[in-house]
């Protein structure tokens, strides 16, 4: 399709092609120019050769001297008056130098980063203030997204804005207080002895007693040595913490037992997991991405209930509701344990201090968090970390907009049911150990305001309408930069798309973060949609049912926080390549690395894991 | 001659009020109809009786006799032109049926410039203005649906009618100049209006290409004035009336004779017996029916598609016993529809061909089945349900989108209603990527033994010399 001055402006390096016949004689307009949007397509089926092409903002202006017809690729030998090529030509000489790295003390040097395949600016700065912005592809973004797909830039530090130096102001603190576990056993009553957890042999019955639709509960004590043990899909993984004397969630003193976690797994009577898109049962081993936020760590104990709910119930909210509370029943009776153990055994204190940054860039974390019903529910805010009692779930308060503070985030206040595909979904210890709300509360650069949990309601109608509610929130707030995190892909990804524009047509960037990669290639998009990290990790770019493998970890958290930076500064991010390209990645990381001289250790995928047999056969 | 039926609504507007009863007698340019809102009157194209007064027409018995004379228009002694125009019923003949009398009803003297859009108009400089004192009459003679020849037939028959009533056009609106838009093909009309022209300085021609589509209104402006309008702009933005030909004939008519807007001249053609040449047929009484005027053009020529009235890209499918309007142009009779077999189907809805009704039904005519539906990116729905209209009529905005859209549905043909340009990037493309083309006019083409529309052979710029 013809386009605009501003599309011509925007694509002025790209090729010139013609979208219609054009004849002889008439002078080119961004009328007659295809949009450069498509020509990977064109390229890729052979319809469109652009060897010779000229650049856009070379041929506008110029006179067409033989009439040509659609589709033709502008070159030399048919304009005249073409103009010179300006920029990028020119960057690829001087990125060929190499510069010294920016330094404070060398005012004026221009200071380059070589970036792969990228093109490269060179911003030089007067002083100590010289940055960068290198803009090396694109992330994420499969066929449906074509024209807004998500890209990525680097930006030096220093984007935020040096404005007056005011004081930081703490907000409040929180306390986390680490008891040291070894083992699990079954005994008489439910105890702490040590480093040892005791849990009541017939404790079982009660779970079952205490939900209707739980028809059977078993424990089992999963130990190091355990893991290659069978297992039905993991639910969810949590910290087992509580809350000391009279604070609550998000502040005082949180008590946490360090090398255990609790593991909810299950099925329905009629032996059907509890899971949307894939599960992940099968071996332990086989099937959990050791150490992402939401996941095991290896070496951890872990206590796993395996629930039997009523035969068709786990594709109802109730259905899993159940399993979690039977569960929880556990894990309460070892939180009063926890509550009464001598303060002797804390073997570390973390404090987490929330800190407002007036002056700097004011941001706002949205999270969007599963709420079509069935086991895509959340409970916000129970009374103790990542519990059931006092926590209201999200979809019964209508997927609306929850202002939380960020501490509240990391202080367990998501129980999340949530079992959409196991590799992207977010464990209620993910909250636990978010990444992007860490490292947006350690930034000193950036002014973290809180975060905003919504929901993904099932009907695009009731999307639109949380997602407006967002959009008028960030407004409100006065936000200079918003992320948007969402877990999942698909369905969600309508109003992950939505809330970028209701926050974008605010005029605030937005960099949004999701699973896309091949799987999961946005199905919609808006001309908001520019900045994205992809959270994939998998090798295929696929769902590939590995517990946690694609979600949101530190490596993704600094890329996004790096990106609304330079948003936020107005940099552009280059438009995303037209298929998913995972070098874009490690070019992004690469860029953000030498720039900030600290080294980003990636993560690992499922390729480190002993290969199982569903993964042999259905995808790798 | 059968029984003559005068539809309510023959223009643009609400549904006449009937103000005749059955069983009345009528004569020619007896008022049988008022307008209710925006209309225009509507009279009795033949001597009869009035047999059925229907919801949406009136069913009028012809007499055995019809002599020539007619009923002149009730105009008080004096009445002013306009009011003419206005009492005779003379509405937009081109097709569109907007009331003349309403139209004309503007000093282009005292019309300011609309404000000219530049993202449409990138080569206008900033002082632009127009070659006028206070604004033009553009004569619309494109005669742009391909098969149709009664207009330019009556340029070569009736020039001097046709120029009185673009003078009178003129004296109404307070035009100081008028342009005939004409294709440059009618070398014939073209020499008759050059001769019949020699002595009005103010009334000249712009020679059009052989592309469609030129006689769209906008079309016209730009083409004769070099002014993009906007898809809500009327010609008025730029100071100017365009009129079809055969309007201002009908308008010479009611000033001069004080005649009735009762007849319609039209082209018949199509699979008929004796050839697919084109029968022109003047003056034909509003009212009659498809069938019977068939049957003057020599009857169908054995198996048959469809019967398409109006042009082959805006018409629509009709039948024998259907009336013709004010505005009927062309009955078309074509050859049978291919046999899709129920294959794919991808539909590129445009503002210069049928909407996706006509698409679709035409889709269905031809067994296909419908699975994706594109429009062309200039086509413009002003309001929700309104007719589309193209942003820059005859100059293609780029197809190729479109096309990768119905490869992605699994299309194995598309049919496009695109105009020449469009048409031409289509091809481009399309069968490239394995889309099989039909254009939603072929089956007419075919019939009146014209090119089909695929790619573009001409140049859509033409010398205005008279170099014939």
């Amino acid at each position: 399709m013809s386009i605009t001055a501003e599309t011509a402006k925007a694509h002025a390096h790209d090729p010139a092609v013609l979208c219609c016949r054009a004849e002889a004689g008439i002078t080119i307009e961004p009328a007659n120019l295809e949009d450069p949007a498509i020509f990977d397509d064109l390229v890729d089926s052979g319809l469109l050769n652009l060897d010779g092409c000229l650049t856009i903002e070379e041929v506008l202006g110029a006179k067409l001297t033989k009439t040509c017809d659609s589709l033709a690729p502008l070159t030399a030998d048919v304009l005249e008056g073409v103009k010179a090529p300006s920029a990028p030509a020119a960057a690829s000489e001087e990125a060929a130098e190499a510069a010294p790295a920016p330094t404070a003390a060398a005012p004026a040097a221009p200071a380059v980063v070589p970036a792969a395949g990228g093109m490269l600016k060179i911003h030089i700065g007067e002083g100590k203030d010289i940055d960068l912005q290198i803009p090396v592809g694109a992330l994420g973004g499969g066929e449906a997204v074509v024209a807004e797909a998500p890209a990525a830039v680097v930006a030096a530090a220093g984007a935020a804005a040096p404005a007056a130096e005011q004081e930081p102001k703490l907000i409040r603190s929180l306390t986390r207080k680490h008891f040291n576990i070894t083992d699990v056993k079954r005994g008489p009553e439910t105890k702490i002895d040590g480093t040892t957890i005791y849990i009541r042999e017939g404790i079982e019955k009660e779970c079952i007693d205490s939900q209707k639709l739980v028809y059977d509960l078993k424990i089992e004590i999963i130990k190091p040595e355990d893991y290659h043990t069978y297992s039905e899909t993991i639910m969810d993984v949590q910290p087992i913490a509580t809350k000391e004397g009279e604070s609550e969630i998000g502040s005082g003193v949180t008590r946490v037992l360090d090398g255990v976690v609790m593991m909810v797994t299950g099925t329905d009577a009629n032996g059907v997991q509890i899971g949307e898109f894939g599960s992940s049962e099968g071996y332990l081993d086989e099937n959990i991405m050791w150490g992402r936020p939401g996941a095991p760590e290896k070496g951890e104990i872990f206590i796993k209930t395996q629930v039997t709910v009523k035969e068709g119930t786990n594709m109802e909210r109730p259905g899993p509701l159940a399993a979690h509370s039977a569960t929880d029943i556990i894990t309460q009776e070892i939180r009063e344990c926890l509550k009464k153990l001598d303060e002797s055994l804390v073997v570390s204190t973390e404090q987490f201090d929330q800190y407002r940054r007036p002056g700097k860039k004011k941001v706002v974390i949205v999270k969007e968090i599963m709420g079509q019903g069935a086991m895509h529910d959340n409970l916000i805010l129970p009374v103790e970390p990542v519990g059931v009692l006092g926590a209201k779930p999200n979809v019964d308060l209508g997927n609306v907009p929850v202002a939380v503070s960020p501490l509240e985030v990391l202080d367990g206040c998501i129980h999340a049911l949530t079992c959409i595909g196991p590799a992207s979904k977010e464990m209620s210890r993910h909250y636990w150990r978010e990444p992007l709300v860490l490292e947006a509360l350690h930034d000193e650069e950036i002014d973290l305001c809180g975060v905003v949990f919504v929901g993904s309601p099932q009907i695009n109608a009731e999307k639109f309408y949380v997602s407006k509610r967002v959009g008028q929130l960030c407004e409100m707030l006065d936000v200079d930069g918003a992320f948007v995190t969402t877990e999942g892909f698909g369905n969600n990804h309508i109003d992950f798309a939505s809330h970028h524009e209701q926050i974008g047509m605010r005029g605030i960037p937005v960099v949004g973060m999701s699973f896309c990669a091949v799987q999961g290639a946005l199905v919609v998009g808006n001309k908001y949609m520019t900045h994205m990290v992809d959270n994939n990790k998998s090798e295929s770019g696929i769902e590939n049912e590995v517990l946690a493998c694609n979600t949101l970890c530190p490596e993704d958290a600094v890329r996004a926080v790096q990106m609304l930076k330079n948003a936020m500064g107005g940099e552009d991010v280059k438009a995303a390549e037209k298929k998913w390209n995972p070098n874009v990645k490690s070019s992004n990381v690469e860029a953000i690395e030498s720039v900030t001289g600290k080294g980003l250790n990636l993560v690992e995928n499922e390729q480190s894991l002993p290969m199982s047999k569903k993964r042999k056969e259905k995808y790798d | 001659m059968g029984n003559v039926q005068m539809l309510l609504r023959q223009h643009v507007g609400a549904p006449c009020a009937a103000v005749v009863k059955a069983g009345d007698e009528v004569k020619k340019g007896t008022k049988i109809a008022e307008p209710t809102g925006l209309g225009a009157n509507i009279f009795s194209s033949v001597y009869g009786k009035v047999t059925e007064v229907t919801e949406d027409r009136i069913i009028i018995e012809p007499s055995a006799e019809q002599p020539d004379e007619f009923v002149p228009i009730d105009v008080p002694e004096g009445a002013s032109k306009l009011d003419m125009v206005k009492e005779a019923g003379v509405v937009g003949l081109g097709g569109a049926g907007f009331p003349t009398g309403i139209k004309l009803n503007i000093n282009l003297a005292e019309t300011p410039m609309g404000e000219l859009d530049p993202e449409i108009n990138p080569e206008l400089p900033a002082d632009f203005k127009l070659d006028c004192e206070r604004g033009y009459i553009l004569i619309n003679a494109a005669e742009c649906e391909p098969g149709l020849e009664h207009n330019i037939r009556q340029i070569e028959e009736q020039c001097d009618k046709v120029i009185r009533g673009v003078k009178y056009c003129m004296e109404i609106t307070n035009a100081d100049k008028a342009i005939f838009a004409i294709k440059k093909k009618n070398q014939k009309a073209i020499k008759t209006l050059q001769k019949a022209l020699e002595n009005e300085p103010a009334i000249s021609m712009h020679l059009l290409p052989d592309i469609y589509p030129m006689g769209e209104e906008r079309a016209v402006v730009r083409e004769c004035l070099g002014v993009n309008l906007t898809t809500m702009q009327l010609p008025s933005a730029a100071k100017s009336v365009v009129v079809n030909l055969e309007t201002a004939a009908k308008v010479a008519e009611a000033v001069d004779e004080k005649k009735p807007c009762i007849t319609k001249n039209l082209t018949v053609r199509g699979k008929l017996n004796g050839g697919n040449g084109a029968h022109v047929f003047m003056d034909v009484p509003v009212g009659t029916s498809v069938g019977e005027l068939i049957e003057r053009a020599g009857g169908i020529d054995g198996k048959y598609g469809e019967i398409v009235m109006g042009g082959a890209f805006t018409g629509k499918s009709t039948d024998f016993d259907a009336p013709i309007t004010k505005t009927t142009g062309g009955i078309l009779v074509t050859v049978e529809f291919p046999d899709l077999h129920g294959a794919n189907v991808g539909l590129l809805v445009c503002a210069c061909g049928g909407n996706e009704e006509r698409m679709r039904e035409i889709c269905e005519k031809m067994n296909g089945k419908v699975v994706s539906v594109a429009r062309c990116k200039q086509a413009i729905e002003n309001k929700p349900g309104a007719p589309l209209k193209c942003l820059r009529p005859g100059n293609c905005p780029g197809q190729v989108k479109n096309n990768m859209q119905f490869k992605k549905d699994k299309c194995e043909y598309i049919i496009i209603g695109n105009c020449s340009d469009c048409s031409n990037t289509v091809m481009a493309s399309g069968p490239k990527m394995g889309l099989k083309v039909f254009h939603q006019t072929d089956h007419v083409m075919r019939s009146v033994g014209h090119a089909l529309y695929r790619t573009l052979k001409v140049s859509k710029q033409v010398s205005q010399d008279i170099d014939f």
